[in-house]
This record gives structure tokens, C-alpha cells and sequence, in this order.
């Protein structure tokens, strides 16, 4: 690989140990995928800021860092943390498991990472723009930056990324190249499905188009119109069945004005029909279990926007979460923050459901609930959460989780 | 059982040399979920090796299925000295490479990792099977078969 004269002496320890160690794993990434030079990243956003995914080996590498007095080069954020910082003790988090969330929030905070704790960074503090080129994990917020945004990253590892941080810097394979941001595989949906295309079908389709394409790069075609919200459902899902870090929506995201041009030119490697019945066959995959009494219902995954708080707000208004059941909305601080100047935040909470702050139900250890039943308006909940809180799982319309959270029911749709 | 030597040539994508023992799979693995870093064993009740020790063996699979938070749990196996000590895939994805190339870095543990080889490694490999791997020059030998 070409380095430069500055990459040279970085590998040489010339800024120290954190840089060296940091390049080193950079480039040998870079040398196994075939990347010519490394390449300058404007921002950085790191996965690994959650005890669940860091454990003790990651604040044993933090640690080191940190002594050797590691700090990033470009604006850095924060995924979600393990725990609510000012709530863990409301979800039953055991103390212990708190304080080491407390103890990396401290690391990041000396190399200067913005303490974000959100995975959808991209809606204000990190927020890219076309053409940039990226080091970020969180594939959520991959899928997203690049798909709907129009940035280049590759989906990092854990650390990889706090080390694209430290130099500034990531090899440039995979979708930091043009030629590799070409669609591969067509999702045409048929025209009745395009027709009466629901807000719910969104996390749906995701997690189809996750499971047909793999890591292929999708490109869908009959999706009329789309929210930010819409958009950001749809690839956390595929970003979770599958492991898709690019997608293209004709007439929707940036780099696909056109079916040829989301396909630069080239036919699909394949073509897969989309209609009612199909989205009704992977409705039926994304739950578990025959329905019945609810325990916990989650909503705000990815991390809920201004603009869903208000929808929680006017489903919840007057009415009255069921006795033992718990409705946890997901969302970050400054959301958070909006939301209460707006009085989204009395009527969600007055109503008997529970704020969960910087974290999720993916994130957070919920062993101590016994929760058997979730009911879930996220694609990627749907397909995490049997696994993380080891229920059933009944995924569900916004509307028809928040029922369920006030009837203490849901049924199997 | 030995039985002549099988030399295979496949891609080295991350340095160091290994001998020991393979566990070979022929179904995809995500470590995130998929393995107790405390003890190395095989914990995804999906998998083919569910139960499997993976502690210090050359782990054979076809490709990972890579969560982001993969690095997270492989290198607290590496911490604990659970981790495989080498990785035969069809095709490594960035997400295995970056555990490896971590694993030096941080913990001054090398991971072999090759992939590549001209036919499919189940094909070639079975479990039990003590091999000799190279990440730095991508050769697998097979030293004896089960």
C-alpha cells in the first residue's frame, strides 16, 4: 500500500504509541482488502462505547490508550452506552455492571469523544455530508450515512473504528471506491404493494431486502415516498437481517435518481418481486410465539426522532399504560431535551411509560425482568431482542404497540 | 493416522504461525452471541459446533457472520487465552481480520488467518486433523489426518 511521508512517520512512533498501534491495524486491514492508500475521514462514530459490546478487554485497550495519551483526530461520537446514565437503577441494573459503563464513558471522554450515546449520531451531532468519506461502526448508522446521505464508510469493527479516530484516517477499499457503491440486486415492488405502502411496511421490507441480499448492495424500486424516520427503520433493519451497509431507493436516496444510475450502468445480478404476500410471509418471520399477554413493548429503535416523541405523545395522551406492563421509549438526550420543551415527555411519562435514555433494550443487561413477551415496532429489535432479553417477540404497527402497551394484549398479526 | 502431507496455498490476511488441531464447520458464524468468551466453547444453539471448544484450535468455517461488536467478545476471549489460535475461512470478511490484527495490537496475540484456497477448506480439512497454518505466507499443511 502507498503511504505517505506523515503515514510513514506515524508508523515509525513518531506521534506516539496510540497513532503507531492504531495505523498498524489500519494498514494491515487495508493490505488484506486491496486498498492502494489510506484515505482522510471527516468524523468518526464508535461501537464500542457500550460495556455490553466492550466488556473488559475493551477497557483494557482504553486504558492503555488513554495512558499513552490517546486523543482523536476528527469528531468523534458515541453510540449507545450499556446503561441510562441518570436511570440504570430504574431498569434494574446491577451496580457493578454500572459503574464500568461509567468507568469507559470516563476513557472516551480523555481522548474526546462526544459523549452522544445515540446510534443515529447523523441527526445532529455527526451529521455527514455527501461524498465524505467516514470511519463508523454502528451498522445502523452505516446503512444510514451512506444509503440516505450519501457518505462513504465501510461498516468497522469495534475498535477499528476508535483507531480510524486516533489517525484520522481509514484504508480505502470497499464503499469508499464509486465503482464499489453499485447496486447489485432489484427489489421491484409490485404496483398494488407501492400503492398502499404503510409506515410499517418499512422495517419489513428492510428486513426482507436484509435476508434475500446479505452484503450485496439493494436497490429498491416502487417506494414512492419516504420520511427521514422511514428511511432510518428501514435500513436498521436490513442492516440487522442481513448485513447491508448501502442500499439504494430509486427516486429516494442520493445516488439513485435513476434505476440506471443506481446500478452504474450495469444489469442486476438479480431480480426479486416484492408484493403483499411477501411482505406478509416476513411479517410472520420477524414474531415469535402465538400472542398474548404483553411484558415489555419497545419503541425508539434507532433512537427516536422530535417528530416520533410527538406521535408516542398523541397515541398516549389520556390514556394509561397497563398495570405490569413496561412501554420503554428509546431516545437521546437532546431528543430527549426537545421533547420535554415541547410536553411530549410529561404526557409519555404520565401516561405510565418509562423514558430509556442513551441505551436500548439491545444494549442494556434486562436478565433481572424475566420479560417473556416483547412487542416491538423495530426491524432490528424484532430480530435481536429474542436473543438480548430472550423473549417472544411480537413485532408491530407504532400504533398497535403502544395498544398493546395500554391493553396489556397483543395478537400474532 | 498419518497419511502423506497435504500442503494447501491460500491468502494470508493477518500474520503468525500456528500448529495444533482443526474444528472444522460448514455453516457461517457470528462470534458476537455465537461464543462464551470465558471459556471458548461454541454457545450459538444454531451451530453445527454448538459446545465445541474452540480454545487454541485452527477454527474452519466458510465466512463470519459479522456483527460490529464482533472484536468485543473475540478479543475478551483473547484476554481470557480462549480465543482460536488460527482461522481457515472461504472468505474472511473485514469484521474477523479487524479481531486478528486487534488481538496483535492490543494483546500481543497472533491470529493466522487465511482464506482463499483453491477448493472449499471442509472439503479438505476435518476436524481433528493437526495442521500447521502460516497467515504470513497463507500455506496450510496438513501434519496428520483422524
Amino acid at each position: 500500500m502507498h503511504l505517505t511521508d506523515e503515514e510513514q512517520r506515524i508508523l515509525n512512533g513518531e506521534h506516539g504509541e496510540p497513532q503507531r498501534l492504531s495505523l498498524q491495524v489500519l494498514v494491515k486491514l487495508g493490505e488484506a482488502y486491496g486498498a492502494e492508500r489510506m484515505v482522510e475521514i471527516r468524523s468518526a462514530h464508535l461501537v464500542g462505547s457500550s460495556y455490553q459490546i466492550a466488556g473488559e478487554a475493551g477497557i483494557a485497550i482504553y486504558t492503555q490508550l488513554v495512558e499513552q495519551g490517546a486523543r482523536v483526530k476528527v469528531r468523534t461520537t458515541s453510540d449507545p452506552g450499556s446503561i441510562d446514565f441518570t436511570r440504570w437503577r430504574q431498569f434494574r441494573t446491577p451496580a457493578e455492571y454500572a459503574e464500568r459503563q461509567i468507568l469507559i464513558a470516563e476513557l472516551l471522554d480523555r481522548m474526546g469523544v462526544i459523549p452522544t450515546w445515540t446510534c443515529t449520531p447523523y441527526t445532529i451531532f455527526n451529521v455527514p455530508r455527501f461524498g465524505e468519506d467516514l470511519g463508523w461502526s454502528e451498522s445502523s448508522a452505516v446503512v444510514f450515512a451512506n444509503s440516505v446521505m450519501g457518505a462513504r464508510t465501510n461498516r468497522l469493527a469495534a475498535y477499528v473504528d476508535l483507531c480510524a479516530a486516533l489517525v484520522g484516517r481509514v484504508p480505502r477499499f470497499g464503499l469508499h471506491l464509486p465503482e464499489h457503491r453499485r447496486g447489485e440486486i432489484l427489489f421491484e415492488l409490485d404496483p398494488a404493494l407501492s400503492a398502499s405502502f404503510e409506515d410499517h411496511h418499512f422495517p419489513v421490507l428492510g428486513y426482507l431486502v436484509g435476508q434475500v441480499t446479505g452484503d450485496r448492495i439493494p436497490v429498491i424500486v416502487g417506494i414512492r415516498e419516504a420520511t427521514f424516520d422511514q428511511l432510518k427503520a428501514f435500513g436498521a433493519a436490513a442492516a440487522a437481517s442481513g448485513s447491508v451497509a448501502l442500499y439504494h431507493m430509486v427516486g429516494i436516496t442520493p445516488e439513485a435518481r435513476t434505476l440506471d444510475e443506481a446500478f452504474g450502468g450495469r444489469p442486476p445480478v438479480e431480480r426479486i418481486f416484492v408484493g403483499k404476500r411477501e411482505i406478509a410471509r416476513t411479517l410472520e418471520q420477524m414474531s415469535s410465539g402465538n400472542g398474548g399477554t404483553v411484558d415489555v413493548v419497545g419503541v425508539g429503535c434507532p433512537h427516536a426522532s422530535v417528530d416520533q416523541m410527538r406521535r408516542y405523545a398523541s397515541l398516549l395522551d389520556g390514556k394509561r399504560v397497563h398495570a405490569g406492563v413496561e412501554l420503554w421509549v428509546c431516545t437521546n438526550t437532546v431528543v430527549e431535551e426537545m421533547a420535554r420543551k415541547m410536553g411530549y415527555v410529561e404526557t409519555i411519562e404520565r401516561a405510565g411509560a418509562k423514558l430509556m435514555v442513551g441505551t436500548c433494550h439491545n444494549d442494556c443487561p434486562l436478565g433481572a425482568w424475566g420479560f417473556r413477551r416483547l412487542v416491538t415496532d423495530s426491524g432490528k429489535f424484532a430480530y435481536y431482542t429474542p436473543t438480548t432479553v430472550g423473549s417472544e417477540c411480537v413485532f408491530a404497527s407504532t400504533e398497535a404497540c403502544i395498544a398493546a402497551a395500554i391493553t396489556g394484549q397483543v395478537e400474532r398479526r | 493416522m498419518s497419511s502423506p502431507r497435504v500442503i494447501l496455498q491460500g491468502r494470508g490476511c493477518s500474520p503468525g504461525e500456528f500448529e495444533g488441531e482443526a474444528v472444522v464447520s460448514n455453516q457461517p458464524f457470528g462470534f458476537w452471541q455465537g461464543i462464551d468468551p470465558q471459556t471458548g466453547i461454541v454457545i450459538d444453539r444454531r451451530h453445527d459446533q454448538c459446545g465445541a471448544s474452540l480454545k487454541g484450535k485452527a477454527f474452519v468455517f466458510p465466512f463470519g457472520r459479522g456483527s460490529t461488536g464482533t472484536p468485543g467478545i473475540f478479543l475478551e476471549a483473547v484476554r481470557n487465552g480462549c480465543a482460536p489460535g488460527a482461522i481457515v475461512n472461504v472468505k474472511s470478511e473485514p469484521m474477523i481480520v479487524a479481531c486478528a490484527l486487534l488481538a496483535e495490537a492490543f494483546f500481543k496475540v497472533s491470529i493466522p488467518i487465511v482464506d482463499s484456497l483453491e477448493k472449499d477448506p471442509q472439503e479438505l480439512l476435518r476436524t481433528g486433523d493437526r495442521v500447521r497454518i502460516s497467515g504470513t505466507s497463507g500455506i496450510i499443511e496438513v501434519i496428520s489426518r483422524v
